[in-house]
């Protein structure tokens, strides 16, 4: 049926569906869930709770550049400017109802997965007292590396499932269906597979994309995961940039692509599309990061979908030791042969950036290139100096020209 | 080492207790393992003869840390790294670090791989506490930190040592307990300062020994109530540089009741000797109070500040604010506003490892006090 719409218009169309069903979930009978991008929202697909994503919401702010007005109002209210910018603008959001979008739903409930970072669990305690919602925290401990630590952590979030779907089903007074469930996980596992294929043409040369692409491509994997739409989506999305890996199509022409990058971080939301152009006037291309992998999950279907639900979540390169990210990263450069990185510090993401100094040090002596790195915020424009950024790209490029590290 | 101590060395060495744990480590040739923060089940450590000491910062200079930890992350964690990193790594054989928030986490990680030749594990407190999977998980990770030292050391734990080694920190606990009802019903006797070294120093050294110090001390107390006191609860999750407590003293506060968790927190950890002691130890997490990284409700917090408050009839709340804590940063407002609401006058002390001066955490404090009298105090 969608065979004659783009991956572009098919994610619009998916995108209004899934916000109108949103804004319309009361009148259906349904409730609306907040939960971190990284949580088992097939759980929620499953027991038919709406899920919703302030951080998405919060993306589409800072990228308009409404971080500055909407975090200034929260630091009004005596919130810290250091605090996560998805969080401070969204509390400024409910709090003026400013947004570029027609912003989202009240939540019935929240579940707060802190696989992904703590800061979402409290932001959401915040949320949840404000409205005097319940919240759900999936308690994610770290995946240290100890084959026995790691079986007793999946018990005991299969045991924190269990208890999720309890809650759920007090909340909605209705039984939950495991049989829904498993067919809920058939979708996710479909759409994670298809996914990763889609970020795994980076390795192409020239590359068919770049991160900018991918963290446009991620989107429905993040909110759509668990349904039919999202697998025709990924299809769609896999055909197209194979079609241009035939025609030899890159983000840089072939002769152009001269530094295959990676990114460490989320980006910086509101120079997202600056940056592209600026890196491509050096033949640079970000290619991938650890971030946008975070949604290609390997769901085992001939296991308990609780089980291969918890193994899947905990294991997240945000949840893993320093020593695992480095060995996720080392893969992704040899698999899609990078010879540059550029490593955020962003202010706003403590999760992702208290470990940059550490990674940023093994991966160097790893690979033998040498790194950006660059301090500013996703969100707030504040921390971002522009004049510093730029000298600093220039400065690197040059670096790598120097060395002779260009790709070949 | 530490058997005879009076109130004047408890103070000199809470502030520098390293080279007496270096000296000691040397004439007994025990082990000493270093943990931060908190609900690490210090007894265990203890149980496998092996000296548990928690790392409360450094007041020396930051030269390392930055480069793993950046300015906007926690003080405390930074301190700590610093203090492992540059000045006493070498005390430590090995460390046992929890983990309740991103920063511990990466605390964990940062500290692995910088100490790759010593013993380094994680405890992994559950970030919830009201569902039964979280006491579930207290009881597996109080195991698997046995399991754990049983490798590293060689030994297995018997239940004679995990006892004896009980006793001996409920009986530390129970000292203090007793020293701190003797300090806030007669302020005169035993400053601030002097109480809460007593608490530090019990978290830093050999509480078999400590014990007998603590012993004589009460004994040795001659009760003044002392005149022109204001009572006060201390609320948050650690108080530092130690001269804060002189602030508190000079400006004659008296601090009848606290939430800090090397305070109040942790004389409410004593598990029971009936019955199975991993499920006494586990049972006690769900005892201690509010721990802001891992308990979710603030209602619940201010239910408890409240309550101290008007059982100890204290005049303020001081609010203890480590600068770049997150997760108190994102507790603050709304604690503060329900507090307000209540009526209850309180002040919010903002705190940094490393500070030198504290002239401006007088001023205000000062301030803050002489308007709650009316007049100067």
């Amino acid at each position: 049926m969608n065979d004659k719409l783009t991956s572009k218009q098919l994610s619009k169309k998916i995108t209004d569906e899934y916000m109108e069903d949103a804004f319309h979930a009361h009148d259906n009978g349904k409730l609306i869930g907040y939960t971190t991008a990284i949580s088992p929202v097939e759980i929620f697909v499953a027991h038919d709770i709406v899920p919703i994503y302030p951080e998405n919401h919060a993306v589409a702010n800072l990228t308009a550049k409404k971080g500055v007005e909407l975090c200034s109002v929260v630091e009004g209210m005596g919130y810290t400017n250091h605090l996560c910018a998805y969080a401070r603008s969204d509390l400024g959001y409910r709090k003026t109802g400013v947004t570029v979008t027609r912003g989202i739903p009240d939540a019935d409930l929240f579940l707060a997965c802190n696989a992904q970072c703590f800061t979402l669990t409290k932001w959401f305690q915040v949320l949840a007292r404000q409205g005097g919602q319940p919240v759900f925290v999936f308690d994610t401990p770290e995946h240290v590396m100890n084959k026995k630590a790691r079986e007793e952590i999946v018990k005991y979030c299969v045991l924190q499932l269990k208890e999720l779907i309890a809650f759920l089903e007090e909340k909605t007074k209705k039984k939950f269906d495991y049989d829904r469930l498993k067919e809920v996980m058939k979708y996710s596992a479909a759409s994670s597979i298809l996914y990763k294929e889609f970020l795994d043409m980076a390795q192409y040369k020239p590359s068919p994309i770049s991160i900018f692409d991918a963290l446009i491509g991620m989107a429905i994997a993040v909110y759509r995961r668990g349904t039919p739409e999202c697998v025709d989506y990924y299809q769609t999305l896999v055909n197209e940039i194979q079609a241009k890996v035939d025609q030899g199509i890159g983000v840089l022409p072939k002769d152009q692509e001269k530094y295959r990058l990676y990114w460490e971080n989320l980006p910086v939301w509101f120079k997202f599309s600056d940056h592209a152009k600026m890196l491509g006037s050096y033949g640079g291309v970000i290619l991938t990061s650890l971030y946008v992998h975070a949604w290609s999950f390997d769901f085992d279907l001939n296991k308990d979908p609780l089980v291969t639900l918890a193994e899947n979540y905990v294991n997240r390169f945000s949840n893993s030791t320093i020593e695992d990210r480095a060995d996720m990263a080392t893969d992704l450069f040899k698999k899609y042969s990078m010879n540059g990185m550029i490593m955020f510090m962003n202010r706003s993401c403590k999760a992702v950036s208290f470990a940059v100094p550490t990674l940023k040090d093994i991966l160097t002596k790893r690979t033998g290139i040498p790194a950006l790195v660059f301090e500013s915020d996703m969100g707030d424009q504040r921390f971002y100096a522009e004049s510093q950024v730029r000298t600093r790209i220039e400065a690197y490029f040059e670096t790598l020209d120097r060395l002779g590290t260009a790709a070949a | 080492m530490w058997e005879s101590l009076n109130l004047k060395d408890v103070v000199a060495l809470a502030r520098d207790p390293y080279p007496s744990i270096r000296q000691w480590a040397r004439d007994t040739g025990k082990k000493v393992v270093g943990s931060t923060i908190a609900d690490v089940p210090e007894e265990v450590i203890y149980a496998f003869d092996l000296l548990p000491v928690t790392i409360l910062g450094t007041h020396k200079p930051l030269k390392k840390a930055p480069s793993h930890l950046p300015d906007n992350a926690c003080s405390l964690a930074r301190s700590n790294l610093e203090l492992a990193l540059s000045y006493e790594g070498d005390l430590f054989s090995g460390f046992v670090l929890p983990q309740v928030c991103d920063t511990t986490q990466h605390l964990s990680d940062i500290w692995r791989i910088n100490f790759p030749d010593k013993y380094v594990e994680s405890y992994l407190a559950p970030r919830q506490a009201d569902r039964p999977s979280a006491r579930y998980w207290v009881k597996e990770e109080i195991e698997r930190l046995i399991a754990s030292l049983g490798e590293w050391t060689g030994k297995t734990l018997t239940n004679e040592a995990l006892t004896a080694s009980i006793l001996i920190h409920n009986e530390n606990k129970r000292l203090l307990a007793e020293l701190y009802e003797i300090k806030k019903k007669n302020p005169g006797t035993i400053t601030n300062k002097q109480f809460f070294a007593m608490m530090k120093l019990s978290l830093q050294v050999d509480k078999a020994e400590f014990n007998k110090s603590l012993k004589s001390i009460k004994d040795g107390l001659k009760l003044k109530k002392g005149k022109g006191y204001t009572d006060v609860i201390l609320v948050g999750i650690t108080c530092d540089p130690p001269e804060i407590f002189d602030i508190f003293d000079e400006l004659k506060l008296n601090i009848v009741g606290d939430t800090l968790v090397d305070g109040t927190r942790y004389l409410r950890g004593a598990p029971s000797l009936n019955g199975d002691l991993i499920d006494a130890m586990a049972d006690r997490h769900f005892h201690r109070g509010f721990f802001s990284p891992i308990h979710d409700d603030v209602f619940k917090n201010f239910e408890e500040v409240k309550k101290l408050y008007k059982e100890t009839k204290a005049k303020a709340i001081i609010y203890v604010h480590i600068e770049f804590c997150e997760s108190q940063e994102y507790d603050l407002p709304d604690l503060k506003n329900l507090i307000k609401k209540e009526g209850i006058p309180m002040h919010v002390l903002d705190t940094e490892y490393q500070t030198t001066s504290l002239s401006h955490v007088l001023t205000r404090a000062q301030a803050f006090f002489e308007s709650l009298k009316g007049g100067s105090l």
